[in-house]
């Protein structure tokens, strides 16, 4: 029997149909009921400074340009023409004072005002340019320096749709006094997955490490520290938050940012020792229970996802159910000495990213699930999701509901989500 | 005229060595303090105050600098633990492996240092990636080298990889080019 597409997800979540992954049908109701009015993540202010600055990407698969306008404010503008639809920037980052249109040279400024068409002068009738400008995204709004897009005008203000979700974001992106800052242009890669596929594995899915990761991780005294004190906090249905809450007797160095599978010794004296300041200084501004939390990954629903430890903020951009282009930036602290900064990049560039050692291994598996899901005759037999099912609890110290680290309720919680949103869409 | 083909031999043989998967034995042909980087290459707009001159589009500026995060940054470490990675049985993403083929062509010498003993190389490369039936995918780009003469032989003391895409359509980058 086919499943209708309300009815992908079972009542509890325990069980989620492989079509919710591969349906041509359910890919279209996202990207109208998902894609066309959540938040979903655009840019960081780093990469904005100053009025001119821009760069581009994707809601879903629409192409968006946001920038730094003249008067200072971040905007987004979709990135076609509204004269006949050719792309008015065709470069990922820069520095500008308009767009110029190739097809007929309509130019616009950085608000995606419309500034100039250059044939009005040759035509009688006045053209009302106020009314051609580029399409904006009705909202844009910033959190601890993430700046979010949606396309719905009626929805909620952001601080309020991330919820206690903020808790845990301030966990990182709080955690330097002089702020993050994303360096360089993202890495980008496509993938024969589906676009769900990575954000459920950043959203709490640590339980993946030791066995996938194996020839990697096998044996690392991470895995026991994860089992031992970690959590799978659902701050907000849809939201995730993978974190270690450390004994509050944890040596310094062995709770601060930077010291994952004892690898602080291996930094210089000089990155040490900014490292443990910074955390002293983070345990003064944010009390003693972001002190004892180390944190592993997260997950905004839809679709952004951040490694806590190895700094890379990423989205997983949809292009159809069955390719995702997978995008990772790199966030360092922004007051660090660039010694300090290029002795962290490894931290990053060495695990995840195209070339990870750990990434490589989550890419094919992701692809490989996709592949899994599109199998035929296998309607019915959905995807288990029960670990843990009814396990979780309320923590004293950290809000959202709390799950062990190997609980699934973080994919439940995002899959129930999901399935009220697509549902919704299928009614209409 | 001997010194290039001496390059190519060399080149040839290490390709072969790579597609055999003898990966253990490719390690032998770096030095100790061998880089090996893959910058990330980027859409920018074009060099204003250069237009119109060869400068405009300067390949070099698409590619990221030192503060960024390169696509790998590799020194023997960590490619000794990739190649050894790669010949486990629990290295979910190479096992089984990938059926590759690397050509290597436009072996060019760029400078040659007799005192220091080292040759500055450029070629380019295509490499053929062939997984799980017909997962097919097919790399193309330029390979800035640093070799140092040994006492028998060349070894790779810099590799720099520029590809040509800047988003990367194969499935992954942990491999040797
Ligand atoms: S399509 Fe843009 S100016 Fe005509
Ligand atoms: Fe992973």
């Amino acid at each position: 029997m086919t499943r209708g597409i309300e009815d992908l997800v079972s009542a509890d979540a325990t069980l989620v149909s492989r079509r919710a992954f591969t349906d041509e049908a359910v890919y279209k109701i996202e990207k109208e009921r998902i894609f066309g009015r959540a938040w979903l993540y655009l840019a960081h202010e780093s990469e904005l400074k100053a009025s001119g600055d821009f760069v581009t990407t994707y809601m879903g698969e629409t192409p968006v340009i946001v920038a730094r306008g003249p008067d200072g404010r971040i905007n987004a503008s979709v990135n076609s023409c509204t004269h006949r639809g050719v792309a008015v920037c065709h470069v990922e980052r820069g520095h500008a004072s308009r767009f110029i249109c190739p097809y007929h040279n309509w130019t616009f400024g950085m608000d995606g005002r419309l500034l100039a068409i250059p044939q009005q002068g040759k035509i009688e009738r006045p053209v009302d340019k106020a009314r051609l400008g580029l399409r904006q995204v009705p909202r844009v709004e910033s959190y601890a320096g993430l700046i979010f897009g949606s396309f719905d005008p009626d929805v909620a203000p952001l601080e309020q749709y991330l919820g206690n979700m903020r808790f845990y974001l301030d966990n990182y992106f709080a955690r330097f006094a002089d702020g993050v800052e994303v360096v360089g242009a993202p890495h980008k890669w496509r993938l024969a997955a589906n676009w769900k596929l990575p954000v459920e594995n950043q959203l709490g899915d640590v339980g993946h490490g030791p066995f996938l990761h194996g020839a990697v991780l096998g044996g690392r005294d991470a895995i026991a520290e994860i089992e031992a004190y970690g959590f799978n906090m659902v701050p907000e249905p849809g939201h995730g938050a993978a974190i270690r809450l450390l004994p509050p007797e944890t040596p310094l160095a062995s709770r601060m940012w930077g010291s994952e599978n004892g690898s602080a010794s291996a930094f210089s004296a000089e990155t040490q020792a900014f490292l443990l300041d910074t955390q002293r200084q983070m345990e003064d501004r944010l009390g003693s229970v972001h002190a004892r939390i180390k944190g592993l990954t997260y997950g905004v629903y839809p679709n952004f996802s951040f490694l806590w430890a190895n700094s890379t903020i990423r989205v997983s951009h949809p292009r159809g159910p069955g390719k995702v282009e997978y995008w990772s930036w790199w966030v360092v602290p922004a007051g660090a000495p660039e010694s300090v900064k290029r002795e962290l990049q490894g931290v990053y560039n060495g695990f995840f990213g195209p070339g990870g050692l750990l990434e490589q291994e989550d890419s094919d598996a992701w692809a490989q699930q996709y592949a899994g899901s599109a199998i035929d005759y296998m309607d019915d037999h959905p995807y288990y999701y029960g670990l843990g099912a009814g396990e979780e609890e309320v923590h004293p110290l950290l809000p959202g509901v709390a799950g062990s680290c190997y609980n699934e309720h973080y994919a439940r919680q995002f899959y129930l989500r999901w399935q009220r949103d697509i549902a919704e869409g299928a009614a209409r | 005229m001997e010194q290039q083909h001496a390059i190519e031999q060399f080149y040839y043989r290490e390709a072969r060595m790579l597609d055999d998967r003898r990966f253990l034995a490719w390690l032998e042909l770096l030095t100790e303090d061998v880089r090996y980087v893959i910058p990330t290459r980027h859409i920018r707009l074009g060099h204003l105050p250069a237009r119109g001159g060869d400068e405009f589009h300067l390949v070099e500026r698409e590619l990221g600098g030192a503060e960024e995060a390169a696509l790998r940054e590799d020194r023997l470490p960590l490619l000794t633990i990739r190649a050894k990675r790669a010949l486990a049985p629990n290295a979910w993403a190479e096992n089984p492996p990938a059926r590759t083929r690397r050509f290597i062509t436009n072996v060019e010498i760029e400078d040659d240092d007799a005192c220091a003993g080292e040759v500055r190389v450029l070629s380019n490369f295509m490499l053929s990636y062939s997984r799980h039936g017909a997962d097919n995918h097919l790399y193309s780009g330029q390979r800035q080298d640093r070799l140092r003469r040994s006492e028998d032989g060349f070894r790779i003391a810099e590799r720099r990889i520029v590809l040509d895409w800047n988003v990367v359509t194969a499935p992954t980058l942990a491999l040797f080019f």
